[in-house]
């Protein structure tokens, strides 16, 4: 019979780093993953050797990135492998490394996520399969329809879409990892430029490098390896999705989000009333406004209400990407995923700062990536 | 692939009555339609080959939402454009470009329909047709 993740063997985050998120520098993948996976053995506090497994979340770097790469911590013969997902890919590369862990296989297993940007023609557009617009609708401007659809159907203005730029910039302008480091105003979010629709530049993702690393570990190796158990984090659900047709006027990125979510609640015994913090996929404002409301924190249209009453500010009842999300954190692809789970792990350790969400103890990490798929997990502060 | 004409020829028809249909498929086996028309095999129920039998849609249909699109660096056209999905009456919603630039004028709920656009430049410099949605209360 199937089982979940909850139900095999319990998996801990033990060790999170990063490399900030930045423009395209000259800086080398090897450096920036190097970097990550470094801070994230010092911060679990244990060597290179104890780590059995290792799964790289790349979408843009190319064939083989991860021996190239973590030879240089010493070339211990482990298993490694790239997993690409697009923009899920260091969110499922993350899953991998929590199966190994829950299944027995490893002990202690790694997933770094790192990219740097590249114009890669993807698989979606080598099906052969043409459509009426092609490339004249970029994702910006996937989101942009939704938006003029949103905010039609529930009389939402434009500003009030862009008030989640403002919110996450805010978050954002606090965390020395994020590309974007600068608390802006409304008026500066909506004075553009315009990109498409309604969304201007500030309210879209910037794409840049970098890299993040999670280390996961049994309880076995937590005892073996002297690890501090009191910053361990568990991993209470995991789920991945892919879109199904949705007939009808639906939306499909708010209904396999609100799918996974839903499996993902159900995996770890909770409800949307439980989570202290969401890192969401904010790659443009809008998206944000879909999935609380597909992830049910509060009803259908009454995301940006519920967003001006800063109940998903830090300090509200359940902060909305603490980071600064992928619209200032930044989305370098590959990273990004596995930067969430490193925030929620930092937050539910009570490490982050300036930006720490008061007594968090359950928070949900969650990307979508073109094709459509879409990654959960649920963290859960260790009683 | 770089495109000069976003809607390729293969996806519409002529039609006697002017509005130019477009080509999709419907699934013998559960009756699913389609747009685009693909042999791959159902997103719903996974037949394929003899099974995905090709439809005419009718260039008709209700503007479920729409963007203008004001950065472009692609061929064939310049921004701003627009660009609207069209829930259509034969049941799929596409996306398509509009004829006109900008978006004024345009409602959630208009009524829309296919026309043919002409000289559309292409990498030769001839020109070549577009298919494009139009506002159907333009056109009386």
């Amino acid at each position: 019979m199937k089982k979940t993740l909850r139900e095999l063997r319990p998996v801990y985050v033990v060790g999170i780093g990063l490399h900030k998120y930045q423009h395209l520098s000259d800086t080398t993948y090897v450096t920036l993953g190097l970097t990550a996976v470094r801070a994230a053995l010092n911060d679990a506090g244990i060597g290179w050797p104890s780590v059995e497994s290792a799964y790289t979340g790349t979408a843009l770097i190319g064939m083989a990135a991860s021996r190239p790469m973590l030879r240089h911590l010493g070339a211990t013969g482990i298993a490694m492998a790239q997993v690409e997902n697009a923009s899920a890919s260091g969110s499922t590369a993350f899953r991998q490394a929590c199966l190994d862990v829950a299944s027995g296989i490893s002990d202690v297993a790694l997933a770094i996520g790192v990219d740097k940007p590249a114009m890669l023609n993807g698989a979606p557009g080598k099906t052969r399969i043409r459509d009426l617009v092609g490339a004249r609708v970029a994702p910006f401007t996937h989101f942009a329809l939704l938006a003029n659809e949103y905010m039609n159907r529930y009389s939402v203005s434009a500003e009030q879409v862009a008030q989640v730029a403002v919110k996450n910039n805010r978050n954002g302008a606090n965390n020395p990892f994020a590309q974007r480091r600068k608390a802006v105003t409304l008026e500066e979010v909506m004075a553009g430029p315009a990109i498409s629709g309604t969304l201007t530049r500030l309210q879209c993702c910037p794409v840049g490098e970098g890299a993040a690393a999670v280390i996961v570990a049994s309880g076995d190796a937590i005892e073996k390896l002297k690890i501090d158990r009191a910053r361990a984090v568990r991993v209470i659900a995991s789920v991945s999705r892919s879109e199904r047709v949705y007939r009808g006027a639906k939306n499909n990125d708010a209904e396999l989000t609100r799918e996974t979510v839903a499996q993902a609640y159900n995996e770890a015994g909770i409800g949307p009333a439980d989570l202290d913090l969401i890192e969401l996929h904010d790659a443009f404002t809008i998206e944000e406004l879909l999935y609380v409301e597909a992830m049910g924190l509060c009803g259908e249209g009454e995301g940006a209400a519920m967003s001006a009453s800063g109940a998903t500010d830090i300090g509200g009842k359940c902060a909305i990407s603490a980071s600064g999300g992928l619209i200032a954190m930044g989305h370098p692809i590959g990273p990004t995923g596995a930067g969430q789970v490193a925030e929620i792990t930092r937050q539910l350790r009570g490490e982050a700062g300036v930006r720490q969400q008061p007594n968090a103890k359950i928070g949900l990490a969650h990307m979508v990536g073109v094709g459509a798929v879409c990654v959960v997990h649920v963290l859960q502060k260790d009683a | 692939m770089p495109e000069t004409i976003a809607a390729p020829p293969e996806l519409y028809s002529a039609s006697p009555d002017g509005i130019p249909k477009l080509n999709g498929g419907r699934c013998i086996a559960c009756g699913y339609v389609f747009f685009p028309p693909q042999s791959y095999g159902c997103e719903i129920c996974g037949a394929s080959g003899d099974q995905l039998a090709p439809l005419a849609l009718k260039g008709e249909g209700v503007l479920r939402s729409f963007a203008t699109v004001h950065l472009y660096q692609g061929k064939g056209i310049e921004a701003p454009f627009t660009v609207g999905v069209i829930l259509l009456d034969d049941g799929p919603a596409v996306r398509a470009l509009l004829t006109q630039k900008t978006d004024a004028g345009l409602k959630i709920g208009d009524r829309m329909r296919t026309v043919l656009v002409g000289a559309v430049p292409d990498e030769g410099g001839a020109g070549a047709n577009e298919l494009r949605f139009t506002r159907q209360e333009l056109l009386k």
